[in-house]
């Protein structure tokens, strides 16, 4: 009998054991009731559980497929992300390796295996570094202690810090190794081919401190030298600082060429270089300026020693591109400490005595005596006051007139400029003409005494020509033609009456911008005499270049003139010539009689000089000319 | 210890007589809220037991050691030999003083020798987890306390609880046991079975449950129970009781089950918390597997007793009214297995409850439980 049948029968039935039928049906029917709402409650919640599992199940798929869809998105990313790093690394300058933490190889591209000729068959993933190293040493290209290299590297990576490595491959190549650790263990390193910027960086440094011409140490490392030497002067010793000009390399240069004077100065440190002993150093302080240090000198005869070998290096004939050049030095000579121990006073001092040898005529050399120093300051001294002068107009103007030699008649006047000094009285022209062309003051004197003289000679009777001297220097600026011809219409006087003389010096360059002023200003009627012709050069190339108007025969063949054995032939081929290219002559320094008779036998047109009258103030110039003009007119 | 039974019907009065009454110190009763209501079997029970603590509630059906009724009352008179007793019984107006009533109770009875504590509480206007959790809060989670919320049938109307007093609503009793000599041993088991998938509780408000993955509560219970059990709300709702458990902590699940409903809100109110972003899940119950819940809480109450090594024992059953809804003339399959478990010369009375108290098998802390069966055992040995 089932269990809960029992009870309901033991519940139905009263003390003395008879069943109530009604209350046993209704316990009976009650458990069916029961079991019933159960099953059907058990159906029903099992449908819609099954239906709610189904929802949620269609709702897993759906989530499913969407998490595929975007994983699969996310690998496409990921697969172009890779693409687009290998296209990256691979085409890296740098050979790139990353490794992991145990020093395992995670990646490695192109350029690491092209720079090393390595395979990718060996050069793959989870190689450590260590079998990597000794497959370089295998194949030759690593060259080193492999336990040495590793334990640099991994102590970088070990204290977290980015290390570099420069290392020599056996085939001459230097890479730069930078190993920079990455979060999370591991480090990156970069193989950079350094070669070739090492050797630019040493060009760079050899160019800082050498002279790409001659290959000799530079200024730079000159004063470096110097500087160091000067520092460790042993008591009892000296320190000899020579500076070297090369004589006359300007005109070399002017005459043969840039590309000459350049071979010539490239020869001229090559034998100084070879003179030298290794204690000597020689440097190029640029231009033509040379230099040479010579420590631990005992004696005054030590350097003598040396400037010997030098001049007699620099006195051998060199042949430059085909031409066999001939030059000399002149050499100034300071000693440190004797003339002083700091850079700069050594330096200023040889400078001094390099000046004082050209001075003395080049050719030879000089020791620093401090008068070289006084003698600078008074130049400068008188520099200060010239300028002061031309700005205070404190200058004169003083004429000296041509004659024509037939008749004695005052042809023109020669502007001559003289300066009074306030406290040295007359200061020759030849000392304070070079001073203002130097330091460029001559334009400025030179367009003044220009303007002047006009305004003078506009004075003078009509028929007086004005001379005006030249300098070099004014052909520089390119504005002579204007300046002149504002000079002539300010003074109205006409340009046939005005007379340029240039020297030589002029056209001694092939200098195309002087010929072209020259041309200019015979274009507008000014004459161009040749001044002092017959010293210097005195090419008869000169003559053919430029068809000058006049020559004027230097002093120095008048002087001799009339002496047995003089100049007198040399002045009849002057005045031939000449006359030949239809140019005047005229004779300067013109003192006696005999000379002028002379000058006249010869052919010569014009002279100039003490005979007649030296140069004299504008005010008596103008009454001589007046006075002239009168005789003439009483006869 | 010494134990007897009474039962009280409208036809025999209080059945058998007391035996030496006046050495009764503890009696517990049990029965139908119409038949306490009235005060007189209290007043009865007092006269009969002048010296005793007189503690009772209304039920969803009495235990009576193997039979489940409705129509009596069942009572149990204890002597201790050695074991004190204290009853403290609070007030409640507000279940938002659940939790500071635990603690008074509880500090009320705390002391060195305390061993025990057997609480009653109204099952209508109490959160019983705070209540729970006050009471731990004083006395510590050593303590063994158990107990049960008193119960209205399927009525869900009123409850009563009575301490030394008429049974009335609003009440919280708590008696506490001390000494060396007593002994008490606890289980408490479900047997349920979960069904249906796993659901977020996505609304809720302590023990207001509104939503669950993101749809009405009440809106999912009314589909499952079907137009007829609808109706039933809130007490059919008993059928379907949800284990709830912090998504961190899987193995901290407990179940809960229905105390009312709100047809406007859609919410329904439990008797413990529903916190929200836990996992929720429905469960159904079986006949067979219920009463093998039932077995494993008395299983595990004897075995905490056996410990001791006594055998006069006395044993509480506390079972919740959704079994009885569920299992309807079965409910008798789970007493009969409880006293299989616990031996047929243990006494056994008990109730079926809006809410069951007792320490969770598994982690030890005493918790309100709903939907399970609980067994708490006396025994006293040689102080």
């Amino acid at each position: 009998m089932h269990r809960l049948f029992a009870k309901q029968i033991a519940r139905a039935t009263d003390a003395t054991g008879k069943v109530d039928i009604d209350q046993l049906a209704a316990l009976v029917g009650g458990a069916y009731d029961e079991f019933d709402r159960d099953r059907r409650r058990t159906d029903r919640s099992m449908s819609l559980m099954i239906e709610e599992i189904d929802g949620k199940n269609r709702n897993l798929q759906q989530l499913v497929a969407e998490r595929t869809c975007e994983l699969q998105a996310r690998e496409r990313d990921l697969q172009a992300q890779n693409v687009r790093f290998d296209i990256a690394i691979n085409n890296m300058t740098q050979g790139l390796l990353l490794y992991d933490s145990s020093a395992g190889l995670i990646v490695c591209n192109e350029r690491y295996l092209a720079m090393y000729g390595l395979s990718r068959e060996v050069v793959k993933p989870g190689l450590s570094l260590r079998d990597l190293v000794l497959h370089r040493k295998e194949m030759g290209t690593f060259r080193g202690d492999v336990d040495e290299y590793l334990a640099a590297v991994m102590h970088g990576v070990a204290i977290g810090t980015t290390s570099e490595i420069l290392t020599e491959t056996p085939d001459g190549r230097s890479i730069l190794i930078v190993n920079k650790p990455v979060v999370g263990g591991g480090w990156v390193a970069t193989h950079e081919d350094v070669t070739e910027r090492r050797r630019s960086e040493e060009r760079i440094r050899h160019l800082a401190h050498y002279d790409a011409l001659t290959d000799l140490p530079n200024r730079a490392l000159f004063h470096e030298r110097l500087r160091e030497e000067l520092a460790r002067i042993a008591p009892g010793d000296q320190l000899a600082v020579l500076y070297i000009d090369v004589d006359e390399f300007k005109t070399v240069n002017d005459t043969l060429g840039h590309l000459v004077g350049d071979e010539l100065l490239k020869a001229v440190g090559s034998s100084l270089r070879g003179c030298t002993k290794s204690c000597e150093f020689v440097a190029r302080l640029g231009g033509d300026e040379f230099a040479i240090v010579k420590a631990r000198v005992k004696t005054p005869a030590d350097v003598a020693h040396l400037v010997a070998r030098v001049l007699k290096s620099i006195r051998v004939p060199f042949d430059c591109l085909g031409h066999r050049v001939t030059t000399d030095a002149s050499i100034g000579v300071a000693m440190a400490p004797e003339h002083g121990a700091d850079l700069d006073q050594i330096l200023k001092n040889a400078d001094l005595a390099m000046y004082a040898a050209k001075s003395a005529g080049r050719r030879t050399w000089r020791f620093f005596e401090p008068e070289m120093d006084a003698r600078v300051k008074a130049r400068r001294n008188l520099e200060i006051d010239l300028r002061q002068a031309i700005a205070d107009g404190a200058l004169d103007i003083h004429y000296q007139p041509c004659v024509n030699l037939h008749d004695d008649g005052i042809t023109g006047c020669e502007a001559l400029v003289r300066w009074r000094h306030p406290e040295r009285g007359m200061i020759s022209p030849a000392e304070f003409i070079p001073i203002a062309e130097e330091t460029g003051l001559i334009n400025e004197l030179g367009e003044w005494v220009l303007t002047k003289a006009c305004t003078e000679a506009m004075t003078w009777p009509e028929n007086i020509k004005l001379a005006v001297n030249v300098s070099p220097v004014q052909f520089r600026s390119g504005s002579l033609a204007l300046k002149v011809i504002a000079a002539l219409a300010a003074s109205r006087l006409p340009a046939s009456r005005l007379e340029l003389e240039i020297t030589e010096a002029v056209l001694i360059r092939d200098d195309d911008t002087a010929l072209a002023i020259l041309h200019q200003l015979r274009g507008i009627g000014v004459k161009i005499a040749l001044d002092d012709f017959g010293t210097g050069y005195s090419s008869l190339s000169y003559l053919q270049r430029f068809p000058f108007d006049k020559i004027k025969i230097d002093r120095c063949f008048i002087n001799d003139i009339a002496e047995p054995e003089g100049s007198s032939c040399i002045v009849k081929a002057v005045v031939n010539i000449a006359a030949a290219r239809h140019m005047v002559t005229i004779a300067e320094g013109v003192e006696t009689l005999r000379q002028h008779e002379l000058l006249r036998s010869l052919g010569c047109e014009e002279m100039q000089g003490y005979l007649f009258s030296p140069a004299v103030p504008a005010a008596q110039i103008r009454q001589l000319l007046h006075s002239t003009l009168d005789d003439k007119a009483v006869a | 210890m010494h134990s007897q039974q009474m039962i009280w019907n409208s036809q025999a009065g209080w059945t058998p007589s007391a035996v030496n009454p006046e050495e009764v110190s503890l009696v517990f009763y049990f029965g139908p809220r119409e038949m306490l209501a009235c005060g007189k079997r209290y007043r009865e029970l007092r006269e009969m037991f002048p010296a005793a603590h007189l503690l009772g509630c209304s039920t969803g059906g009495q235990i009576n050691n193997s039979d489940v009724t409705d129509e009596e009352i069942v009572a149990a008179a204890i002597s201790f030999r050695s074991t004190q007793l204290r009853l403290i019984r609070r007030e409640i107006n507000d279940p938002l003083q659940s939790r500071q009533c635990g603690e008074e109770i509880g500090r009320a009875l705390i002391d060195d020798r305390l061993a025990g504590i057997f609480v009653l509480s109204d099952g209508l206007n109490v959160n019983g987890s705070e209540l729970v959790n006050g009471l731990v809060d004083a006395i510590g989670p050593d303590i063994p306390l158990t107990g049960g919320l008193a119960g209205d049938g399927a009525n869900f109307k009123e409850t009563l609880v009575g301490g030394d007093c008429a049974p009335r609503p609003r009440l919280v009793v708590g008696i506490g046991f001390y000494g060396t000599a007593i002994k008490i041993g606890h289980g408490s088991a479900g047997g349920w079975d979960l069904f249906g998938p796993r659901r977020k509780v996505t609304r809720s408000a302590g023990n207001v449950l509104f939503e669950l993955d993101g749809e009405p509560a009440l809106d999912l219970y009314e589909r499952y129970l079907g137009p007829e059990d609808s109706k039933g709300l809130p007490g059919s709702a008993l059928l379907f009781p949800i284990e709830v458990h912090d998504p961190e902590q899987p193995d901290s699940s407990v179940m809960r089950t229905v105390l009312a409903v709100d047809r406007k809100s859609r919410s329904m109110t439990f008797a413990g918390d529903v916190p929200q972003g836990w996992t929720a899940q429905l469960m159904r119950g079986n006949f067979d597997r219920l009463a093998e819940g039932a077995a494993d809480a008395a299983r595990q109450a004897r075995t905490s007793l056996q410990e001791s090594g006594h055998d006069d024992q006395f044993s509480i059953l506390v079972s919740c009214i959704g079994r009885r809804l569920l299992m309807g003339q079965r409910s008798t399959d789970e007493t009969e297995a409880a006293g299989a478990e616990l031996g047929s010369d243990t006494l056994r009375v008990g109730f079926y409850s809006y809410g069951e108290i007792s320490p969770h098998a598994k982690s030890g802390i005493c918790e309100l439980h709903n939907q399970t069966m609980t067994v708490t055992s006396f025994t006293e040995v040689e102080a």
